[in-house]
């Protein structure tokens, strides 16, 4: 459900922004409305991937939810300042860690934020949520059935005189899959 | 893509403007005598076709940190990067600031999913895995040939770019500029394969860091801290310190997408997951890389806004060209072993760039495109240094003569990678509902629509609107392609997964 939720937010994400880039070719330019599908298109498709990427079945993301909840909310926010915000740049205003208040949500809220929460959070929950060493251990087994199972049919192939000896990757047989699925210990689908 | 750009001028533009400083000169024979020593280590090291070409599955953590971080800012964020601050102000920072979000993200997507593929089937290139994933030699030709396409470009850019930087160093000229840089790096490429590569990486990139920060400081000495660096800039053109510096705001939200979305396309960078000796060292890979970054990106901020606060401000003469930024103010403002050594490491930093494409070409041609074929090589690792040769001789030698068209070549290479290997790729390898049908189809959109756009866009057939970019466009539209040709075909024979690959894709 995670990743079908992931898929749809990123198929979702990719229309708004080229629903925003085809703006730009009205008469008179891109509208103000082509940057805000991009402000918000742009942390929806970066956060459906990293969902995408650490939903395992039937957990989900777990614990992730906030840091990623965290991250969207930050880009939005941050882009959605510098583009709603008055340009109120010019010699004497106020600086904010040495920039001007735009340019520093900016540097500061996009370019540097993120690193505080998303990479610290991965490393967090990194045996939990990512990989462990019995992960590992299943793709090994999972591997090597694989190799067996091509290493018949190329056996069984070129004692039927198969073209060259070598064998294509479509060949594996429905009955192999098996095999390799019951070694693999893989879930459904 | 802009690096190319900004790094590679055609040869008839001027050299940069580096004094033949004795001390320049005696640290750079230094820096290319660690580089010699390094490729003779790992020459003796590279015995098979997985030595050369994935280094054995056996680099560490730290040491695959430092190497990915020197392989992605290669030369341009010492040089062009400042440049292009100089340029548009802060609307240039839309190429960096995603590295705040990127590494994790890939370490999320691609890096376990990459590692493990290797460690299942032993995978060695980019293109195995889509093959892998769709059981398919098509989509493995169809990726193989897309890199191919865009290795091109930035081989031939980097060879101009090394030539430039050489030049520069030497007073040499151009030309031989190219070979002389086109040698060193063959040497290490073919005798140490990536593992030549990696270990240079991570010298230049450790001296590279050290570099950043110091240049840094420097320019917050000289420009009296942050706050005098933009109370002088405010003073004479504050749009430079706006949100989007001097480029619309759809321009540089979509340089903030292509170089986000596009990173975990770029096979230099996702090619080197397969090297890691162990993969539950990935816990801290996304951490250090990212720091490291940062680190080194000092100095592609600090030198890109101080200059401009200098010239603002009376203290250097405006630049007759935007890539003088760094040049010009290490001379003036920085001891001379410490411009040397950034200057020494332009040079290494390109050098790195064309080992690391030369690599992945040569793979392409002797493992991917004959894997495909059927018809596998019986010597792939004497095949492998044979077809090294070849892509750096033929690289240098379109460096050299093709003018302002290697210009051109360079400008699509970032977003070629991208918008073909994106979605087969990361996406693919996170759903299960992605088919063959689907990853062709998208393969092919990014390859047609990037060089068909970027060839009207160069001959000036058609201009596209301000803030729309080719890349950014072609990335979408083959995004979206992997979609709907995925939906349309779900269910066929091209849906299905082989065990192996399913459970490194749910693990």
């Amino acid at each position: 459900m995670t990743r079908r939720l992931a898929l749809a937010a990123l198929a979702g994400s990719a229309l708004l922004i080229a629903a925003s880039y085809a703006t730009a070719v009205l008469p008179g330019g891109a509208p103000p409305a082509a940057g805000w599908g991009m402000a918000l298109g742009i942390p929806a498709t970066l956060v459906s991937l990293m969902i995408l990427g650490a939903a395992r079945p039937g957990q989900g993301i777990g614990r992730l939810a906030w840091p990623f909840a965290f991250v969207g909310g930050a880009l939005v926010l941050g882009f959605g300042l510098a583009l709603a915000l008055p340009a109120d740049e010019a010699a004497g205003v106020p600086l904010y860690l040495g920039l001007p208040l735009r340019a520093a949500v900016i540097l500061y809220g996009i370019g540097l934020m993120p690193i505080a929460v998303l990479p610290v959070a991965y490393a967090l929950t990194f045996s939990t949520q990512t990989l462990s060493q019995a992960d590992i251990d299943r793709v090994r087994l999972a591997g090597e059935a694989w190799a067996r199972g091509r290493a018949s049919v190329a056996s069984a192939d070129s004692a039927g005189g198969g073209a060259h000896g070598s064998v294509s990757v479509d060949s594996t047989t429905a009955s192999q899959d098996d095999e390799l699925a019951a070694a693999a210990g893989t879930v459904g689908r | 893509m802009i690096a190319m750009t900004m790094l590679a001028p055609a040869p008839a533009t001027p050299a940069l403007p580096v004094e033949s400083h004795p001390a320049i000169v005696w640290v750079a024979l230094a820096y290319f005598a660690v580089v010699a020593a390094i490729s003779v280590w790992a020459s003796r090291r590279t015995r098979t076709a997985k030595d050369f070409f994935v280094a054995g599955h056996g680099i560490g953590l730290v040491a695959l940190t430092v190497a990915s971080v020197s392989t992605s800012v290669s030369g341009f964020a010492f040089i062009g990067g400042p440049g292009l601050i100089y340029s548009i102000g802060l609307g240039a920072m839309y190429i960096v600031l995603p590295a705040s979000v990127t590494n994790v993200m890939g370490a999320w997507v691609l890096a376990k999913r990459m590692r493990l593929l290797g460690e299942a089937r032993g995978l060695i290139t980019v293109p195995d895995a889509i093959g892998a994933r769709y059981r398919s030699p098509a989509a493995q030709a169809l990726s193989g040939i897309a890199i191919l396409v865009g290795i091109v470009g930035y081989m031939a850019t980097n060879a101009l770019a090394m030539g430039v930087v050489i030049d520069a160093l030497f007073g040499i000229g151009i030309g031989w500029g190219i070979w002389i840089g086109m040698g060193v790096t063959l040497a290490y490429s073919v005798a140490g394969g990536i593992l030549a590569g990696i270990y240079v990486d991570v010298f230049q990139g450790t001296l590279m860091a050290l570099a950043s920060v110091l240049v840094f400081l420097f320019v917050l000495k000289v420009g009296g801290g942050m706050t005098g660096i933009s109370h002088r800039i405010l003073s004479v053109d504050p749009a430079f310190l706006g949100p989007w510096g001097k480029i619309t705001p759809l321009a540089a939200l979509s340089f903030f997408f292509v170089f986000a979305v596009g990173s975990l396309g770029q096979p230099q960078g996702v090619h080197k997951y397969y090297m890691l000796r162990d993969p539950l060292q990935l816990r801290w890979y996304p951490l250090l890389k990212t720091l490291g970054l940062i680190l080194v990106l000092l100095l592609y901020f600090g030198v890109g806004v101080g200059v401009k606060s200098l010239v603002a401000g009376g203290a250097m003469p405006a630049l007759r060209a935007p890539d003088e930024a760094t040049p010009a103010f290490l001379l003036r403002f920085t001891p001379v072993v410490l411009a040397a050594v950034v200057f020494s490491g332009v040079a290494a930093a390109t050098m790195s760039a064309v080992n690391s494409f030369i690599n992945i070409g040569a793979a392409v041609v002797t493992h991917d495109l004959p894997v495909a074929l059927g018809r596998r090589l019986s010597n792939e690792l004497r095949w492998g240094r044979i077809s090294t040769v070849v892509i750096a001789i033929a690289a240098a030698a379109l460096a050299q003569v093709s003018g302002s068209m290697v210009a051109f070549l360079g400008i699509f290479g970032w977003g070629l990678f991208a918008c073909t290997l994106v979605p087969a790729l990361a996406i693919g390898l996170n759903w299960d509902g992605a088919t063959r049908e689907g990853a062709l189809a998208s393969i092919g959109t990014g390859l047609v629509l990037t060089l068909c756009f970027e060839t009207m866009s160069y001959l000036k057939v058609y201009s596209f609107p301000a803030g729309v970019t080719v890349s950014g466009l072609s990335l979408v539209a083959s995004i979206l392609v992997f979609f709907a040709v995925s939906w349309l075909t779900r269910g066929g024979r091209g849906s299905e997964i082989d065990p192996d690959v399913r459970l490194v894709m749910e693990v």
